[in-house]
């Protein structure tokens, strides 16, 4: 592991290639690969091609191609308008947790990274531990706590909790990312006469603007997946995220599968263009965590 | 890296952040201190507390306690949209009428059909109850009547609107009503008429015999017609299938409780003799091959796309079957199992319903809103509009229902005096889940026979025993009671 | 490092601690005190160890224990498939950016959707059978989610078939900052592919292979739920019961947080024990790193 950076790995330059001869462990090589892709693209194009068919041609015929290609399915799956209620408050979800927990984190790994107080090693370890306790085992105290705040449903609480989910990763992570930026530019700023709030938001937030959306993406990816908090947080209809939704409504009440697979299809769109346009911080952010955590 | 958490951990720094760790615990312990009791009204806020504060745009204001002419918000959370959907618009144009009528809103929560009854006895137990509750038949009420939770309906509506209301005799304990009926969720189960004819079948007169049944499936199979259609994946085909089955087999509704409290034994051969007769038509052939890999509705569905002769459904589903197979095709009937008990072969009543909170500031306002949804105008809105059918008896479904298969199951189902109450709404979840659930699971999956289904429940129900010991003594008195009915 | 006030740091940190004090601190507290309770709504009276006697006796519990203990299986699957994968891409045989792109998709996609599909897709009459029976395969084409036998191996397939992508980008991140050296004295020496993989590349991810071994031992143990809520709901017949889900029912359906609560203590010790290697392995390789 390289020091200059925590999120050093640079997946864009592999070690230089081998000379190239045609020989049969290539080929087995190759049918290795070709095998396992083959088994991610079988229900990828499952899910790619149903939507397009009428329930009659799915029922007769669950791997063809869709014959006559069908496009109501889409409308279908829209009607009634609870598509576009999930997923805004799958968005409300993302944008308040997402902001909440960086905001805080930024504000914590500043102090962790460019000052010294007492137990500051050992708090760092307990907060990046945190990343691993399962959320199942917080979550009955939560619910009851929020019931009795007469705070059960409400947007707020399943913000508070996300937030707080995800703030052991953005700490972790960017404390190590402080860390890499020279000290000589804090020095310069401070005989500048900057505030310690100032270096943070002056120096160190915009000199970190790739961890930042590195963190912002792997993040909202957690919260828009999440199934768990959202379904005992969030149990009433209006405040039903995309996730909960299409898993209720997916399958116990749906048999219509193209329907409920133009469903997922849309429900994914948001991630996969985040992942189509930023694959690099994808990968790098859930390595950042990993390889260091 | 030149920073201090680049050292190299030794033992002692380990523990070092162990202590750490347990300071860390402690400022929850304190947290924990700060959240106060319930029953304390108005906690000084503590640190989180004031936080979630902060970031509460939507924390509810706390229900005026107005003197009773003033207008008054009345609190609703329920749950039934999404078996009858419509309901929702129909209740909120309700609630307008009601407004306009007496000056008081009711703000309603849709709640989703798992948290419904626990978000109840939460906020209950928290005191944030809402002031008018969905509650489903049965124990699913009882546990919060037993816990106080909710408030006797008698002396706050008129007798004659809560004694017609199709509430069953599974909304009253020791005396006292707690439960107002809504709408129908009678279980029962539908037959494809054009099916039962082509494979030589009276349409008009659909199996009351065991052996009949047998013989009909066979009839259907050689046509070359799936019998029976269900799906069993996410477990409640097989509640439904208890209900029926085992039913015909008691006397009372008062047997299912002593059988669940054990002063009837599961492993008596009359107790179990339905899921030895699941064994046995699925052994038979008669039931779509991929019952365990799909879930519930999508089994019904088999039946409303034509793929399939019988069914079991509830009430509010009946309406999309017919829609997707045609009026004339559909036949409802009662699952012929030919028991032993004196409620053999009749019909299973079962309805919806709503009660009032016991911590409910305005008790006689929830009630007034609650007569109002039985007013006659109401209910014949309720079933042009929504299509579900109305449990009031007093309502004159004969005449206002036109189309089959509602009227007959209109006739059988709600209006009927001789219906019997639904005796699954008389076990707890855990016996759900883990003995109707499990034993049909079983069953279908060949690794179960009936005297293993038997013995299965009879274990689940000494668990239950075991971890509700603070329940039991509620369940006697509630055999006792019904025993009396 | 900034001079600051002794406290200043600690207005820093406020926020955070608040936050994580809540979620974390004030949860963890009170499941251990909840897991003394009968509690009936939000409270109730002390039992003691009652709720862990109950929990300990419940042969469903039995039942879900033993299922994440199998799904542990999928951690040696997940590491040697992953090694092997990332290896090959590290070489970058033919098409080696497809791969990589491709293998890393089902990692964006939500669990729910994913676990819809695959429901739809391996019932009796699924797609899956509906190909296999295509190809001849009829007596492959099993019950996959309605078998008792089965469910538990098809829900580790789905597990794996999602949680692969992220152990090859780990993987071929840890390769990409090796040594090349001693790759390519491998090679001098004439040590052959699957040498240099053995002696050579293997022992250089070790502290990778340490680290996802107990990262996946963890997610086997008490990140599964998704899966199981969405595909099997613990069906058919408790054969998919996992300790997730034991809880989720006993605290929401069953009307028990209590008994849920002292599953959920039993989950989080478990959790603790497999931190503590992860910490002292992560400590290891920055003190390694250092030096």
């Amino acid at each position: 592991m390289t020091t200059e950076t925590p999120v050093s790995v640079v997946l864009e330059t592999p070690a230089p290639k081998e000379g190239r001869r045609i020989d049969w462990f290539d080929i087995v090589k190759q049918l290795f690969l070709i095998f396992f892709a083959l088994l991610i693209l079988f229900p990828g194009y499952f899910l790619l091609i149903t939507p397009f068919k009428t329930q009659t041609n799915y029922s007769a015929d669950k791997l063809g191609l869709p014959s006559p290609f069908y496009f109501e399915n889409f409308t279908t799956a829209l009607r009634g308008g609870r598509f576009f209620l999930w997923f805004g408050n799958s968005l409300i979800m993302v944008v308040g947790a997402v902001l909440l927990s960086t905001v805080v984190a930024a504000l914590a790994a500043f102090a962790f990274s460019r000052m010294r107080f007492r137990a500051q090693t050992p708090l760092l370890a307990i907060i990046t531990a945190l990343m691993v306790i399962p959320p199942v085992v917080m979550i009955i105290p939560l619910f009851i706590f929020f019931s009795r705040m007469d705070m059960s449903g409400s947007y707020a609480s399943a913000i508070l909790v996300y937030a707080g989910l995800i703030t052991p990763f953005a700490v972790y992570m960017l404390t190590n990312f402080f860390r890499t930026i020279p000290h000589e530019i804090v020095e310069s700023a401070l005989i500048d006469g900057a505030t310690s709030l100032g270096i943070l938001m002056k120096i160190l937030v915009p000199l970190s603007a790739p961890a930042l959306v590195t963190l912002v993406v792997v993040n909202s990816l957690w919260v828009w997946s999440d199934l768990l908090i959202a379904l005992v947080l969030l149990p009433t209809d209006e405040k039903r995220t995309l996730m909960v939704g299409i898993t209720v409504f997916g399958s116990r009440y749906n048999s219509d599968v193209p329907v409920a697979m133009a469903g997922m299809i849309m429900a994914s769109l948001p991630m996969l263009l985040l992942y189509i346009f930023g694959q690099k911080y994808f990968t790098r952010g859930l390595v950042a965590g990993a390889l260091k955590g | 890296m030149d920073t201090p958490t680049n050292k190299r951990y030794s033992r002692r720094s380990f523990l070092k952040l162990a202590g750490s760790g347990l300071a860390f615990v402690s400022a929850g312990a304190f947290i924990q201190g700060c959240a106060a009791p319930a029953a304390v009204p108005a906690a000084p806020a503590a640190p989180a507390d004031a936080e979630a504060a902060a970031e509460a745009p939507t924390v509810e204001e706390p229900i005026a306690e107005a003197p009773a002419q003033a207008a008054t918000t009345l609190k609703m959370w329920w749950w039934g949209e999404q078996e009858a959907p419509g309901l929702e618009k129909w209740l909120k144009a309700s609630a307008e009428m009601y407004k306009e009528k007496s000056g008081n809103t009711v703000e309603m929560t849709l709640q989703d059909n798992a948290s419904v009854i626990p978000e109840f006895q939460t906020a209950s137990a928290a005191k944030n109850a809402p002031d008018i509750q969905f509650l489903w038949n049965g124990i699913y009420h009882m546990e919060s009547v037993w816990l106080d939770y909710l408030e006797p309906l008698d002396d706050l509506i008129p007798t004659d609107v809560l004694k017609n209301s199709g509430a069953t005799a599974l909304s009253v304990f020791a005396g006292k009503q707690y439960r107002i009926g809504w709408y129908s969720a009678a279980p029962c189960w539908l037959y494809n008429k054009e099916m039962f004819a082509d494979a030589g079948l009276n349409p008009e007169a659909p199996p009351t015999e065991w052996d009949e049944l047998l013989k009909a499936c066979e009839a259907l199979k050689a046509t070359g017609y799936t019998p029976i259609t269900g799906g069993l994946k996410d477990g409640p085909w097989g509640e439904w299938y208890m209900g029926h089955g085992l039913t015909p087999n008691l006397d009372t509704a008062a047997d299912a409780v002593n059988l669940f409290i054990g002063e009837l034994d599961w492993r008596e051969p009359r107790y179990y003799d339905h899921w030895t007769k699941l064994d046995e038509i699925w052994r038979a052939g008669v039931i779509n091959d991929d019952m365990l890999s799909i879930d519930l509705y999508p089994g019904i569905d088999l039946f409303g796309s034509g793929k399939g002769a019988m069914t079991a459904v509830v009430v509010p589903l009946i309406g999309k079957q017919v829609e997707t197979l045609g009026m004339e095709k559909v036949g409802a009937m009662v699952f012929p199992v030919s028991g032993a008990g004196a409620m053999n072969n009749l019909p299973i009543a079962d309805s919806q319903g709503l009660g009032i909170s016991s911590q409910s500031a305005s008790k006689q306002v929830a009630a007034d809103f609650l007569t109002f949804l039985h007013d006659p105008e109401r209910v014949n809105a309720l079933y042009n509009e929504v299509r579900a059918l109305p449990t009031d008896t007093s309502w004159d479904g004969a005449t206002q229902i036109k189309d089959e298969p509602f009227k007959t199951v209109w006739q059988t189902w709600v209006a009927n005096k001789d219906a019997v109450p639904y005796i699954a709404n008389l076990m707890p979840v855990l016996f759900w889940t883990d003995a109707m659930f499990v034993n049909s699971q079983k069953i279908i999956g060949g690794e179960y026979n009936g005297t293993q289904a038997g013995e299965n429940a009879y274990a689940v129900t000494q668990k239950w025993k075991e971890q509700n010991p603070d329940m039991v003594e509620n369940y006697k008195a509630w055999a006792a009671d019904l025993a009396k009915v | 490092m900034l001079r600051t006030h002794r406290l200043t740091p600690f207005l820093f940190l406020a926020p955070m601690l608040a936050l994580l004090t809540f979620v974390f601190g004030y949860s963890l507290v009170k499941i251990f005190d909840f897991s003394m309770r009968r509690i009936r709504g939000a409270t109730g009276p002390f039992i003691g160890f009652e709720n862990y006697r109950q929990v300990f006796k419940d042969d469903v519990f039995h039942l879900a224990l033993k299922h994440n203990a199998l799904l542990l299986l999928a951690v040696p699957i997940l590491v040697i498939l992953s090694i092997l994968i990332a290896v090959l891409l590290h070489e970058q045989v033919r098409g080696w950016r497809f791969y990589r792109t491709l293998y890393f998709a089902p990692y964006i996609f939500a669990i729910p959707v994913i676990g819809i599909v695959f429901s739809n897709m391996l019932s009796l009459n699924g797609a899956v059978n509906q190909l296999l029976r295509g190809i001849g395969l009829d007596r492959l084409a099993l019950d996959w989610l309605g078998s008792s036998n089965l469910a538990l191996w098809t829900l580790m397939f789905v597990i794996i078939w999602r949680e692969l992508g992220f152990g090859i980008v780990l993987y071929l991140a840890r390769l990409l900052s090796l040594n090349e050296e001693l790759e390519d004295a491998g090679k001098i020496d004439g040590a052959n592919w699957g040498q240099r993989l053995w002696y050579i590349t293997l022992p250089q991810l070790k502290d990778v292979t340490e680290f996802y071994v107990v990262i996946n031992i963890i997610t086997m143990l008490a990140w599964v739920f998704p899966f199981v809520y969405v595909i099997t709901r613990g069906g058919p017949g408790n054969a998919t019961q996992v300790m997730e889900l034991y809880i989720y029912n006993f605290a929401f359906r069953n009307s028990l947080p209590g008994m849920a609560s002292a599953v959920a203590v039993v989950l989080f010790l478990i959790t603790l024990i497999f931190i503590i290697p992860l910490f002292t392995l992560r400590q290891r390789t920055e003190g390694g790193e250092a030096s």
